[in-house]
């Protein structure tokens, strides 16, 4: 038995591949130990389990039953509805990147934030996929439904309210826009009335099928929605009731705050990079979450984001007089911008920021911004623009350029380190950097070096915040 | 076959030489006399006469030389000429002649290859070598009392020879396919009673009696019907191996023809599969990463689609 657990433990690494024969050999060691209690047998893998919930649809149209509910402080089960204040591109028209600044309005929401912390929004999904998705399945969005749970006990979504209408529960709660699971092409196969799609679904959810299963879903990043459409015969035969155990909710997404409450009370701003790639699918893929925000138009009509804040992973020196190196290239540099309207509305100076970009005419996010705070000897300000001269120029060879500085900044001055941005090599590259820095300024060896950083880390003078 | 290929009434010639033995040469004139029947004259020739006997050409059907039992004939070039000139076309020569195996230095003795080329050269048709013994103890003694000849390697040879069935000198003209047929070229004489049918005369416009046809009467209400645009289509230029449009086409085959190019372009489904959605697709379909569409529904694949993404 440990012995079957360790070997488990080992090879891991790919686990559908592992688990499958692993399982049935584990439950062949545990029964003997464990008998099931008299009168009970395994469940075998041919019987359809009953759905968690059942679905009553009501009588009524939806005449305010999609009613909100009383307010109290915002959290993931209460989300403040914030109202868009603008939506401005930062990049230019012709750059390859669509990067917005995007400000909600807060007030009355009881919401509190300072430099470092994140806001957690609630994405939907775009409602011509709303639409294709009720047509596909044959459902009226328009109706209203309450949920029962199959067996009593069972807690209801939290997230949904009740009665609830087709249209919340396909636009805000069921997540149509992301990639499905094996467990997804497992249950829908014992929806499928057609042999063709059941043979092509059972095949997608067994464990030879798993190689398939990626290449059709996980490598092209297919949608839920895109699965439905190939598998029309099934789809539409999908019994509502499963609807709930098929589809898992939209996660909330995390973006770092980018303005500070002194500088603009009872307003929030996030910088936000559109998500927008290609595969090897006709159709570009989108991020839900980025998509949506970038498509609102707080201009003209009153747009609502659903939204909440969690306490961030940064945290900023609370004494006044100790100075931060900031390092933030891209969209990075959101939580810095927090930062720096906390420190300067405090008037505290020693704010140095490593900003990289590709173009200063491009990509040079709230530039202007910066160019005010430097005149006013509040920041100091290096920038690493990588595609505006032949070699490219990063944030790690301005740090480098400017080892006297940092080494005397962090020796001296006791100061924090922080960096935040893309997860892909810039981390390791910076680190980089700041280790050369202490071996050419401080003299130390490799290893000191190596050693030096590790401390920073563990004192939380050297913080990281990176996502891909 | 009659002896030595001679039949009655044949002109026969027998020559002889130094070496043939009298009796022999007796027997084998008598028994040629036999052959050619009494009314025939055999002319008998010494080979160092021959030329000097002046015969006519072509007045010999058979010549033999060197046939005496006995005798060790050698033919110059000059005797074998003169044997083809007094030949008949189509008369034939049979001689034999001692041959060696090799050819010695200085000898006048031939090798077999050699008297063939030898017959051949001097205007001999079909020549061929019918029969090689070795010679008799006398028959060498004979070569080398005549012949100064001390080998004993020595063999006798027969051999037939023709001549070509035209006279020296004779012309016919050859019929060449690419010559220009004289007759077949020249314009087809006019039948005079078809030309007069087909010439009408001014005179016969003014002809009271003759009757003009209205040329409508002709057609039948079958003929008068609108043709279908379709069934106007040349069917023969289709159904021809290759399809191929004249220029300023106007029965529809170029359009044709263009459409069919433009939708040779578009990906044809061998395996029936590429309507359905990507799941079900090969992994090289040209339609990987669109979506499912219905079966036999037109879909156009842009050019970029065409290429990996």
């Amino acid at each position: 038995m440990i012995q079957a657990l360790l070997q488990f433990v080992f090879t891991s690494c790919r686990p559908d591949a592992v688990v499958d024969p692993w399982l049935p050999d584990l439950w062949g060691r545990i029964l003997p130990l464990y008998p099931l209690p008299p009168g009970l047998g395994i469940i075998g893998p041919d019987v359809l389990l009953p759905s968690k919930f059942t679905l009553h649809f009501l009588d009524e149209r939806s005449s305010g039953c999609d009613g909100e509910a009383a307010r109290q402080a915002p959290s993931e089960l209460h989300p403040f509805a914030a109202q868009v204040v603008s939506n401005l591109r930062v990049t230019a028209e012709s750059h390859f990147q669509d990067v917005r600044l995007i400000e909600f309005d807060v007030t009355g929401s009881g919401i509190e934030y300072s430099a470092g912390d994140v806001v957690m929004i609630q994405p939907r999904n775009a409602p011509e996929d709303v639409q294709q998705f009720c047509q596909l399945l044959r459902l009226d969005p328009d109706r209203c439904f309450v949920l029962k749970p199959s067996e009593p006990g069972t807690p209801l979504p939290a997230h949904l309210p009740q009665p609830c209408t087709i249209q919340h529960l396909v636009a805000c709660y069921l997540d149509i826009s992301g990639v499905p699971r094996r467990s997804f092409f497992e249950l829908l196969s014992w929806f499928s009335p057609n042999e063709l799609e059941r043979e092509k679904l059972q095949e997608l959810s067994s464990a030879q099928g798993q190689e398939e299963l990626y290449s059709y879903c996980n490598r092209p990043r297919r949608t839920t929605l895109e699965v439905l459409c190939d598998f029309p015969h099934t789809t539409c035969a999908v019994p509502l009731d499963y609807l709930l155990d098929l589809i898992p909710r939209i996660q909330p997404r995390a973006f770092s705050i980018a303005s500070s409450m002194l500088a603009l009370p009872n307003r929030l701003q996030i910088l936000l990079a559109v998500v927008q790639y290609k595969t090897r699918l006709s159709k570009p893929r989108r991020g839900l979450c980025s998509t949506w925000l970038a498509s609102l138009h707080p201009q003209q009509e009153d747009v609502r984001v659903p939204l909440w804040v969690k306490r961030g992973g940064m945290k900023f020196p609370a004494e006044p007089d100790t100075p931060i190196i900031m390092i933030g290239p891209g969209t990075g540099v959101a939580p810095f911008r927090a930062a720096i309207q906390e420190r300067v509305a405090h008037g505290r100076k020693g704010n140095y920021l490593f900003f990289g970009c590709r173009q200063k005419s491009k990509d040079f996010y709230c530039g202007a911004e910066w160019q005010e705070l430097v005149k006013s000897g509040h920041l100091t300000l290096f920038t690493a623009f990588s595609r505006d001269q032949e070699e490219k120029i990063y944030v790690q060879h301005r740090i480098r350029e400017n080892k006297g500085l940092v080494w005397d900044l962090l020796s001296r001055g006791n100061a924090h380190i922080y960096l935040a941005g893309n997860a892909k090599q810039m981390p390791a590259a910076v680190a980089e950097a700041l280790k050369s820095v202490f071996q050419l300024e401080g003299d130390l060896s490799p290893s000191e070096a190596e050693e030096y950083l590790t401390a920073l880390e563990r004192s939380h003078r050297f913080q990281m915040e990176t996502w891909s | 076959m009659a002896e030595y290929g001679i039949s009655v009434g044949q002109r026969v010639a027998v020559i002889w030489d130094s070496s043939s033995p009298v009796e022999g040469l007796k027997n084998l004139v008598a028994k040629i006399q036999a052959l050619v029947g009494p009314e025939s004259r055999i002319s008998v020739e010494n080979i160092d006469q021959l030329s000097h006997s002046a015969h006519a050409a072509s007045s010999f059907d058979v010549v033999l030389s060197g046939m005496v039992p006995g005798s060790m004939t050698l033919h110059s070039a000059g005797v074998l000429a003169e044997i083809a000139r007094i030949l008949k076309p189509g008369g034939c020569v049979l001689l034999k002649e001692p041959v060696a195996a090799q050819i010695g230095d200085n000898s006048r003795i031939k090798t077999a290859a050699r008297l063939l080329t030898a017959l051949t050269l001097s205007g001999l048709v079909e020549v061929k070598e019918l029969q090689k013994e070795p010679l008799t103890p006398e028959e060498t003694q004979s070569v080398q009392e005549h012949l100064s000849y001390q080998g004993n390697d020595l063999l006798s040879v027969q051999m037939e020879g023709k001549k070509p069935n035209f006279e020296v000198g004779s012309s016919s003209q050859l019929k060449l396919s690419f010559a220009k047929k004289s007759a077949s070229s020249a314009k087809p004489a006019v039948d005079p009673a078809a030309a007069k049918l087909w010439t009408l005369s001014a005179n016969d416009m003014d002809d009271e009696g003759m009757d003009l046809l209205d040329s409508d009467e002709l057609l039948d209400s079958e003929d008068l019907k609108k043709p279908d645009p379709s069934s106007l289509k040349a069917p023969s230029c289709k159904e021809s191996g290759k399809k191929k449009a004249c220029k300023n086409c106007t029965c529809g085959l170029a359009e044709d023809l263009e459409q069919e190019k433009k939708e040779s372009l578009q990906p044809k489904s061998a395996c029936g599969n590429c309507y359905l959605g990507d799941a079900f697709r090969c992994a090289s379909c040209p339609y990987m990463g669109m979506p499912a569409f219905k079966p036999g529904e037109k879909i156009l694949l842009a050019e970029n689609n065409l290429h990996d993404a």
